[in-house]
Protein backbone atom coordinates (compact mmCIF):
# COMPACT_ATOMS: atom_id res chain seq x y z
CA UNK A 1 0.00 0.00 0.00
CA UNK A 2 1.63 3.11 -1.21
CA UNK A 3 1.62 6.46 0.77
CA UNK A 4 -1.32 8.03 -1.02
CA UNK A 5 -3.03 5.15 -0.70
CA UNK A 6 -2.78 5.36 3.14
CA UNK A 7 -3.52 9.04 3.00
CA UNK A 8 -6.68 8.56 0.78
CA UNK A 9 -8.12 5.36 3.00
CA UNK A 10 -7.54 7.96 6.64
CA UNK A 11 -8.78 10.48 4.66
CA UNK A 12 -11.82 8.84 4.22
CA UNK A 13 -12.19 7.57 7.31
CA UNK A 14 -11.95 11.31 8.72
CA UNK A 15 -14.59 12.53 6.70
CA UNK A 16 -16.62 9.21 8.19
CA UNK A 17 -16.18 10.95 11.83
CA UNK A 18 -17.32 14.66 10.90
CA UNK A 19 -20.72 13.56 10.95
CA UNK A 20 -20.07 11.49 14.57
CA UNK A 21 -18.02 15.15 16.00
CA UNK A 22 -21.07 16.97 14.40
CA UNK A 23 -23.69 15.08 16.02
CA UNK A 24 -21.84 14.75 19.22
CA UNK A 25 -20.80 18.15 19.57
CA UNK A 26 -23.44 20.26 18.85
CA UNK A 27 -26.67 19.11 17.70
CA UNK A 28 -27.42 15.85 20.17
CA UNK A 29 -26.69 18.46 23.32
CA UNK A 30 -29.55 20.48 21.72
CA UNK A 31 -31.87 17.74 22.22
CA UNK A 32 -31.23 15.23 25.27
CA UNK A 33 -33.21 12.14 25.46
CA UNK A 34 -34.76 12.07 29.29
CA UNK A 35 -32.09 14.73 29.77
CA UNK A 36 -29.11 12.60 28.52
CA UNK A 37 -26.59 13.02 25.54
CA UNK A 38 -24.69 9.77 24.38
CA UNK A 39 -20.64 10.09 23.91
CA UNK A 40 -19.98 8.97 20.34
CA UNK A 41 -16.35 10.10 19.80
CA UNK A 42 -14.99 7.14 21.65
CA UNK A 43 -17.42 4.22 19.81
CA UNK A 44 -15.86 5.90 16.96
CA UNK A 45 -12.66 5.24 17.58
CA UNK A 46 -13.84 1.45 19.23
CA UNK A 47 -15.30 0.60 15.27
CA UNK A 48 -12.49 1.64 13.68
CA UNK A 49 -10.26 -0.29 16.04
CA UNK A 50 -12.59 -3.06 15.80
CA UNK A 51 -12.43 -3.15 11.66
CA UNK A 52 -8.70 -2.30 11.37
CA UNK A 53 -6.66 -3.58 14.09
CA UNK A 54 -4.80 -2.36 16.75
CA UNK A 55 -2.44 -0.77 15.61
CA UNK A 56 -4.71 1.83 13.61
CA UNK A 57 -7.10 2.05 16.52
CA UNK A 58 -4.20 3.39 18.44
CA UNK A 59 -3.50 5.85 15.60
CA UNK A 60 -7.53 6.96 15.10
CA UNK A 61 -7.65 7.41 19.12
CA UNK A 62 -4.96 9.23 19.25
CA UNK A 63 -6.40 11.57 16.64
CA UNK A 64 -10.13 11.49 17.84
CA UNK A 65 -8.41 12.12 21.73
CA UNK A 66 -7.06 15.00 20.25
CA UNK A 67 -10.34 16.22 18.75
CA UNK A 68 -11.71 15.62 21.94
CA UNK A 69 -9.43 17.52 24.29
CA UNK A 70 -8.90 20.60 22.05
CA UNK A 71 -12.74 21.14 20.51
CA UNK A 72 -14.37 20.56 23.10
CA UNK A 73 -14.77 22.81 25.95
CA UNK A 74 -12.59 22.31 29.46
CA UNK A 75 -11.20 19.11 27.44
CA UNK A 76 -8.50 17.38 29.47
CA UNK A 77 -5.09 16.40 27.82
CA UNK A 78 -5.45 12.85 29.37
CA UNK A 79 -8.36 11.79 26.88
CA UNK A 80 -5.57 11.92 23.86
CA UNK A 81 -3.51 8.60 25.60
CA UNK A 82 -6.56 7.17 26.84
CA UNK A 83 -8.40 6.86 23.61
CA UNK A 84 -5.45 5.79 21.92
CA UNK A 85 -4.85 3.32 24.43
CA UNK A 86 -8.69 1.99 24.11
CA UNK A 87 -8.56 1.90 20.46
CA UNK A 88 -5.57 -0.15 20.48
CA UNK A 89 -7.15 -2.40 23.40
CA UNK A 90 -9.93 -2.50 21.69
CA UNK A 91 -8.56 -3.45 17.98
CA UNK A 92 -6.06 -6.22 19.99
CA UNK A 93 -9.17 -7.60 21.87
CA UNK A 94 -11.04 -7.91 18.60
CA UNK A 95 -8.41 -9.65 16.57
CA UNK A 96 -6.69 -12.02 18.62
CA UNK A 97 -9.86 -12.84 21.39
CA UNK A 98 -13.36 -11.81 20.07
CA UNK A 99 -14.28 -10.96 16.55
CA UNK A 100 -14.08 -8.32 14.17
CA UNK A 101 -17.81 -7.91 13.86
CA UNK A 102 -21.01 -5.84 15.43
CA UNK A 103 -20.91 -7.96 18.18
CA UNK A 104 -17.35 -7.69 18.98
CA UNK A 105 -17.54 -4.08 18.75
CA UNK A 106 -20.53 -3.70 20.94
CA UNK A 107 -18.55 -5.69 23.64
CA UNK A 108 -15.77 -3.23 23.43
CA UNK A 109 -17.71 -0.10 22.97
CA UNK A 110 -19.62 -1.53 26.53
CA UNK A 111 -16.02 -1.54 28.20
CA UNK A 112 -14.78 1.31 26.52
CA UNK A 113 -18.02 3.70 27.80
CA UNK A 114 -18.22 1.84 31.03
CA UNK A 115 -14.36 2.49 31.50
CA UNK A 116 -14.90 6.27 30.85
CA UNK A 117 -17.84 6.48 32.48
CA UNK A 118 -16.11 5.21 35.97
CA UNK A 119 -13.09 7.37 35.63
CA UNK A 120 -15.38 10.50 35.96
CA UNK A 121 -17.69 8.63 39.14
CA UNK A 122 -13.67 8.15 40.23
CA UNK A 123 -12.93 11.70 39.60
CA UNK A 124 -16.04 13.28 41.24
CA UNK A 125 -15.86 10.61 44.07
CA UNK A 126 -12.59 11.64 44.91
CA UNK A 127 -12.71 15.54 44.48
CA UNK A 128 -16.10 14.73 46.91
CA UNK A 129 -18.35 16.36 44.51
CA UNK A 130 -21.15 13.86 44.59
CA UNK A 131 -22.33 10.50 45.81
CA UNK A 132 -22.21 7.50 44.23
CA UNK A 133 -26.10 7.01 43.64
CA UNK A 134 -26.23 10.45 42.04
CA UNK A 135 -23.52 9.86 39.48
CA UNK A 136 -24.72 6.06 38.70
CA UNK A 137 -27.93 7.85 38.03
CA UNK A 138 -25.63 10.15 35.08
CA UNK A 139 -23.32 6.94 34.03
CA UNK A 140 -26.02 4.87 33.94
CA UNK A 141 -28.36 6.51 30.70
CA UNK A 142 -25.60 7.89 29.05
CA UNK A 143 -24.39 4.11 28.50
CA UNK A 144 -26.95 2.70 27.49
CA UNK A 145 -27.98 5.76 25.34
CA UNK A 146 -24.22 5.54 23.52
CA UNK A 147 -24.72 1.85 23.63
CA UNK A 148 -28.11 2.29 20.97
CA UNK A 149 -25.92 4.46 18.96
CA UNK A 150 -23.24 1.73 18.70
CA UNK A 151 -24.93 -0.15 15.81
CA UNK A 152 -25.33 3.13 13.89
CA UNK A 153 -21.82 4.65 13.80
CA UNK A 154 -20.66 0.85 13.44
CA UNK A 155 -22.64 -0.18 10.04
CA UNK A 156 -21.12 3.86 9.11
CA UNK A 157 -17.49 2.74 9.40
CA UNK A 158 -18.33 -0.65 7.70
CA UNK A 159 -19.34 0.82 4.66
CA UNK A 160 -16.01 2.85 4.81
CA UNK A 161 -13.89 -0.22 5.61
CA UNK A 162 -15.86 -2.45 3.23
CA UNK A 163 -14.55 0.62 0.31
CA UNK A 164 -11.06 1.45 1.66
CA UNK A 165 -10.48 -0.46 4.70
CA UNK A 166 -7.83 -2.91 5.29
CA UNK A 167 -5.30 -2.98 2.19
CA UNK A 168 -8.03 -2.90 -0.46
CA UNK A 169 -6.96 0.32 -2.27
CA UNK A 170 -3.28 -1.66 -2.17
CA UNK B 1 4.50 -8.64 24.75
CA UNK B 2 7.53 -6.55 23.95
CA UNK B 3 6.66 -7.88 20.34
CA UNK B 4 2.95 -7.27 20.47
CA UNK B 5 3.44 -3.89 21.18
CA UNK B 6 6.18 -2.92 18.94
CA UNK B 7 3.72 -4.62 16.23
CA UNK B 8 0.82 -2.70 17.63
CA UNK B 9 2.22 1.26 17.71
CA UNK B 10 4.12 1.45 20.91
CA UNK B 11 5.51 4.51 19.25
CA UNK B 12 1.75 5.79 18.78
CA UNK B 13 0.67 5.07 22.32
CA UNK B 14 4.20 7.29 23.36
CA UNK B 15 3.23 10.29 20.80
CA UNK B 16 -0.22 10.05 22.39
CA UNK B 17 1.24 10.48 25.94
CA UNK B 18 3.40 13.03 25.42
CA UNK B 19 0.52 14.98 23.68
CA UNK B 20 -1.66 14.58 26.53
CA UNK B 21 1.13 15.60 29.16
CA UNK B 22 2.12 19.00 26.79
CA UNK B 23 -2.17 19.85 26.66
CA UNK B 24 -2.55 19.24 30.28
CA UNK B 25 0.29 21.09 31.60
CA UNK B 26 -0.79 24.08 29.24
CA UNK B 27 -4.34 24.05 30.33
CA UNK B 28 -3.07 24.12 33.97
CA UNK B 29 0.03 27.19 33.15
CA UNK B 30 -2.48 29.17 31.87
CA UNK B 31 -5.78 28.96 34.41
CA UNK B 32 -8.61 30.85 33.01
CA UNK B 33 -7.14 31.30 29.15
CA UNK B 34 -7.46 28.56 26.73
CA UNK B 35 -4.35 26.70 26.00
CA UNK B 36 -2.88 27.74 22.84
CA UNK B 37 -3.71 24.35 20.97
CA UNK B 38 -7.37 24.53 21.94
CA UNK B 39 -7.81 28.20 21.27
CA UNK B 40 -6.72 27.40 17.56
CA UNK B 41 -9.00 24.44 16.87
CA UNK B 42 -12.04 26.17 18.74
CA UNK B 43 -10.87 29.72 16.85
CA UNK B 44 -10.84 27.69 13.29
CA UNK B 45 -14.60 25.47 14.57
CA UNK B 46 -16.00 28.84 15.87
CA UNK B 47 -17.89 29.33 12.46
CA UNK B 48 -18.99 25.72 12.50
CA UNK B 49 -20.72 25.88 15.69
CA UNK B 50 -22.02 29.39 14.83
CA UNK B 51 -23.59 28.01 11.63
CA UNK B 52 -24.93 25.01 13.09
CA UNK B 53 -26.05 26.98 15.67
CA UNK B 54 -28.31 29.57 14.00
CA UNK B 55 -29.81 26.28 11.69
CA UNK B 56 -31.02 24.54 14.77
CA UNK B 57 -32.26 28.36 16.17
CA UNK B 58 -33.89 28.59 12.80
CA UNK B 59 -35.49 24.86 12.46
CA UNK B 60 -36.59 25.10 16.31
CA UNK B 61 -38.80 28.61 15.38
CA UNK B 62 -40.10 26.48 12.24
CA UNK B 63 -40.97 23.75 14.33
CA UNK B 64 -42.76 26.09 17.19
CA UNK B 65 -44.57 27.69 14.41
CA UNK B 66 -45.86 24.72 12.99
CA UNK B 67 -46.61 22.36 16.11
CA UNK B 68 -47.03 25.16 18.87
CA UNK B 69 -49.04 27.70 17.18
CA UNK B 70 -51.69 27.89 19.42
CA UNK B 71 -49.80 26.81 22.75
CA UNK B 72 -47.60 30.30 21.49
CA UNK B 73 -50.65 32.06 20.58
CA UNK B 74 -51.76 31.96 24.53
CA UNK B 75 -48.16 32.67 25.81
CA UNK B 76 -48.68 36.03 23.72
CA UNK B 77 -51.93 36.90 25.40
CA UNK B 78 -50.45 35.83 28.77
CA UNK B 79 -47.52 38.04 27.70
CA UNK B 80 -49.81 40.98 26.68
CA UNK B 81 -51.55 40.75 30.31
CA UNK B 82 -48.37 40.34 32.38
CA UNK B 83 -46.65 43.34 30.04
CA UNK B 84 -49.90 45.67 31.04
CA UNK B 85 -49.53 44.11 34.79
CA UNK B 86 -45.60 45.60 34.50
CA UNK B 87 -46.52 48.42 33.31
CA UNK B 88 -48.81 49.51 36.31
CA UNK B 89 -45.55 48.15 38.38
CA UNK B 90 -43.21 50.40 36.50
CA UNK B 91 -45.60 53.94 37.28
CA UNK B 92 -45.67 52.95 40.33
CA UNK B 93 -41.81 51.24 40.76
CA UNK B 94 -41.09 55.64 39.12
CA UNK B 95 -43.25 57.53 41.84
CA UNK B 96 -41.85 55.29 44.33
CA UNK B 97 -37.81 55.79 43.11
CA UNK B 98 -39.03 59.89 43.10
CA UNK B 99 -39.67 59.53 47.00
CA UNK B 100 -36.35 57.51 47.53
CA UNK B 101 -34.47 60.35 45.96
CA UNK B 102 -35.83 62.73 48.04
CA UNK B 103 -35.08 61.06 50.99
CA UNK B 104 -31.62 60.00 49.97
CA UNK B 105 -31.20 63.62 49.48
CA UNK B 106 -32.42 64.68 53.06
CA UNK B 107 -30.11 62.46 54.58
CA UNK B 108 -27.28 63.17 52.60
CA UNK B 109 -26.66 59.67 51.01
CA UNK B 110 -24.66 58.49 48.18
CA UNK B 111 -26.80 57.53 44.97
CA UNK B 112 -27.42 54.23 44.33
CA UNK B 113 -26.36 52.79 41.17
CA UNK B 114 -25.45 49.94 39.04
CA UNK B 115 -22.72 50.17 36.29
CA UNK B 116 -22.52 47.66 33.79
CA UNK B 117 -20.26 47.13 30.83
CA UNK B 118 -21.99 44.86 28.78
CA UNK B 119 -20.92 42.41 25.37
CA UNK B 120 -23.44 41.17 23.71
CA UNK B 121 -22.97 37.04 22.75
CA UNK B 122 -24.74 34.76 20.97
CA UNK B 123 -24.80 30.90 22.36
CA UNK B 124 -23.47 29.01 20.05
CA UNK B 125 -22.89 25.68 21.56
CA UNK B 126 -24.02 23.83 24.98
CA UNK B 127 -22.20 21.45 27.12
CA UNK B 128 -21.88 17.67 25.42
CA UNK B 129 -20.92 16.19 28.33
CA UNK B 130 -24.16 14.86 31.11
CA UNK B 131 -21.10 15.85 33.90
CA UNK B 132 -21.23 19.35 33.32
CA UNK B 133 -23.24 22.30 32.38
CA UNK B 134 -21.43 24.53 30.29
CA UNK B 135 -22.48 27.19 27.65
CA UNK B 136 -20.07 28.24 24.85
CA UNK B 137 -20.20 31.85 23.82
CA UNK B 138 -19.26 33.50 20.11
CA UNK B 139 -17.20 36.18 22.08
CA UNK B 140 -13.67 35.82 23.67
CA UNK B 141 -10.50 37.69 24.81
CA UNK B 142 -10.76 40.02 21.53
CA UNK B 143 -13.86 41.72 22.77
CA UNK B 144 -12.84 42.02 26.39
CA UNK B 145 -14.44 38.62 27.79
CA UNK B 146 -11.97 37.20 31.02
CA UNK B 147 -12.84 34.66 32.81
CA UNK B 148 -15.11 35.03 36.05
CA UNK B 149 -17.44 37.31 34.19
CA UNK B 150 -20.76 37.28 35.19
CA UNK B 151 -23.21 36.52 32.31
CA UNK B 152 -26.67 37.42 31.89
CA UNK B 153 -30.12 37.47 29.91
CA UNK B 154 -31.26 40.47 28.45
CA UNK B 155 -33.48 40.28 31.69
CA UNK B 156 -30.54 40.34 34.13
CA UNK B 157 -30.89 36.99 35.16
CA UNK B 158 -27.83 35.22 36.05
CA UNK B 159 -26.88 32.52 33.25
CA UNK B 160 -23.32 31.94 34.73
CA UNK B 161 -19.71 32.50 34.77
CA UNK B 162 -17.28 32.63 32.28
CA UNK B 163 -14.53 29.67 32.75
CA UNK B 164 -12.54 29.69 29.87
CA UNK B 165 -11.64 32.09 27.23
CA UNK B 166 -10.49 31.84 23.86
CA UNK B 167 -9.78 34.64 21.31
CA UNK B 168 -13.29 34.47 19.63
CA UNK B 169 -15.49 31.95 21.55
CA UNK B 170 -15.57 32.01 25.82
CA UNK B 171 -17.35 28.30 27.85
CA UNK B 172 -19.76 29.40 30.24
CA UNK B 173 -20.34 27.77 33.72
CA UNK B 174 -23.74 27.77 34.19
CA UNK B 175 -25.43 28.56 37.45
CA UNK B 176 -25.95 24.76 38.08
CA UNK B 177 -22.47 23.73 37.59
CA UNK B 178 -20.46 22.12 40.01
CA UNK B 179 -17.90 24.52 40.05
CA UNK B 180 -20.34 27.52 41.08
CA UNK B 181 -19.73 29.30 44.42
CA UNK B 182 -20.71 32.50 45.31
CA UNK B 183 -22.89 34.60 47.70
CA UNK B 184 -26.64 34.73 47.53
CA UNK B 185 -29.07 36.71 49.43
CA UNK B 186 -32.93 35.96 49.65
CA UNK B 187 -34.86 39.44 49.06
CA UNK B 188 -37.22 39.03 51.53
CA UNK B 189 -35.31 37.97 54.46
CA UNK B 190 -32.11 39.62 53.73
CA UNK B 191 -30.64 36.08 54.38
CA UNK B 192 -27.44 35.45 52.96
CA UNK B 193 -25.61 32.27 51.87
CA UNK B 194 -23.24 30.44 49.29
CA UNK B 195 -24.51 29.65 45.58
CA UNK B 196 -23.54 26.50 45.10
CA UNK B 197 -23.69 24.15 42.16
CA UNK B 198 -24.70 20.16 43.52
CA UNK B 199 -24.04 17.30 41.25
CA UNK B 200 -27.00 15.67 42.41
CA UNK B 201 -29.46 18.83 41.53
CA UNK B 202 -27.49 19.38 38.41
CA UNK B 203 -29.94 17.07 36.58
CA UNK B 204 -32.91 18.52 37.95
CA UNK B 205 -31.47 22.15 36.85
CA UNK B 206 -31.29 23.44 40.20
CA UNK B 207 -28.57 24.64 42.40
CA UNK B 208 -28.47 25.37 45.99
CA UNK B 209 -27.93 28.49 48.90
CA UNK B 210 -26.02 26.82 51.91
CA UNK B 211 -24.75 27.67 54.74
CA UNK B 212 -28.39 29.58 55.68
CA UNK B 213 -28.38 31.53 58.89
CA UNK B 214 -30.34 29.31 61.57
CA UNK B 215 -33.33 31.99 62.08
CA UNK B 216 -33.82 32.29 58.11
CA UNK B 217 -37.62 31.63 57.54
CA UNK B 218 -37.61 30.94 53.77
CA UNK B 219 -40.46 30.02 52.11
CA UNK B 220 -40.97 28.38 48.74
CA UNK B 221 -41.24 31.31 45.82
CA UNK B 222 -38.97 33.51 47.76
CA UNK B 223 -36.35 35.42 45.36
CA UNK B 224 -32.39 35.05 45.28
CA UNK B 225 -30.28 37.45 44.21
CA UNK B 226 -26.06 37.28 44.18
CA UNK B 227 -25.19 39.67 47.44
CA UNK B 228 -21.95 40.59 45.92
CA UNK B 229 -20.08 39.49 48.81
CA UNK B 230 -16.58 39.77 48.02
CA UNK B 231 -17.22 42.29 44.98
CA UNK B 232 -15.88 39.31 42.39
CA UNK B 233 -19.32 39.05 41.22
CA UNK B 234 -21.94 42.09 41.12
CA UNK B 235 -25.24 42.00 43.34
CA UNK B 236 -28.91 42.47 42.50
CA UNK B 237 -28.34 39.78 39.57
CA UNK B 238 -31.43 37.35 39.61
CA UNK B 239 -30.26 33.91 40.38
CA UNK B 240 -33.78 32.12 41.28
CA UNK B 241 -36.38 30.72 43.53
CA UNK B 242 -36.40 28.94 46.81
CA UNK B 243 -38.09 25.67 46.22
CA UNK B 244 -37.36 24.15 49.95
CA UNK B 245 -35.43 24.31 52.70
CA UNK B 246 -33.49 21.06 53.88
CA UNK B 247 -30.99 20.69 56.36
CA UNK B 248 -28.00 18.78 55.26
CA UNK B 249 -26.50 14.54 56.38
CA UNK B 250 -24.66 16.55 58.82
CA UNK B 251 -27.29 18.43 60.55
CA UNK B 252 -24.86 21.66 61.28
CA UNK B 253 -26.00 23.43 58.33
CA UNK B 254 -29.63 24.17 56.23
CA UNK B 255 -29.39 25.20 52.56
CA UNK B 256 -32.11 25.75 50.36
CA UNK B 257 -32.48 24.40 46.63
CA UNK B 258 -32.75 27.10 44.41
CA UNK B 259 -35.05 26.74 40.71
CA UNK B 260 -33.17 29.13 38.35
CA UNK B 261 -35.07 31.93 36.63
CA UNK B 262 -33.13 30.79 33.48
CA UNK B 263 -34.29 28.50 30.80
CA UNK B 264 -30.75 27.28 29.80
CA UNK B 265 -32.24 25.00 27.06
CA UNK B 266 -33.92 28.10 24.89
CA UNK B 267 -31.28 30.59 25.34
CA UNK B 268 -30.07 32.15 21.90
CA UNK B 269 -28.35 36.00 23.36
CA UNK B 270 -27.31 37.10 26.18
CA UNK B 271 -24.65 39.60 28.25
CA UNK B 272 -21.27 39.35 29.37
CA UNK B 273 -20.46 41.84 32.58
CA UNK B 274 -17.14 42.56 31.53
CA UNK B 275 -16.88 45.42 34.15
CA UNK B 276 -19.29 46.87 36.91
CA UNK B 277 -19.42 49.47 39.55
CA UNK B 278 -22.04 49.18 41.75
CA UNK B 279 -22.97 51.73 44.99
CA UNK B 280 -25.24 50.47 47.57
Amino acid sequence: MTRRDLMHKWLIYTLGLVPIWLLDAYILPRFPLFGTTPILLPVAVVAVAVLEGAHAGAGFGMGVGLLWALAYPGGYGSRVFLLSLLGMASGALCQYVLSQSLAGCMLCAAGVVALLDLQQIFRLLLADLAHLPALLQVAVPEWLLTMLWTPIIYVLFRAIFRRVGGTKLA
Amino acid sequence: MKNFLRQNGIWLLAIALLLSLVITLSSVLLGGSANPLSNVVQAVTSPIRGGISAVLDWAGGVSDYVFRYGEMQQELEDLRVQVSQLEEQIRQGEEDSRENEQLRELLKLQQQRQDFVFENARVTARSNSNWESTLTLSKGSAAGVAAGNCVITETGVLVGVVSEVGTNWCTVSTVINTDIEMGGIVTRTYSAGVLEGDFSLMSQGKLKLNYLPEGAQLVSGDEVLTSGKGDVYPSGLVVGRVEGVFTDPSGMTRYAVITPDVDLSSLIEVFVIKDFDIVE
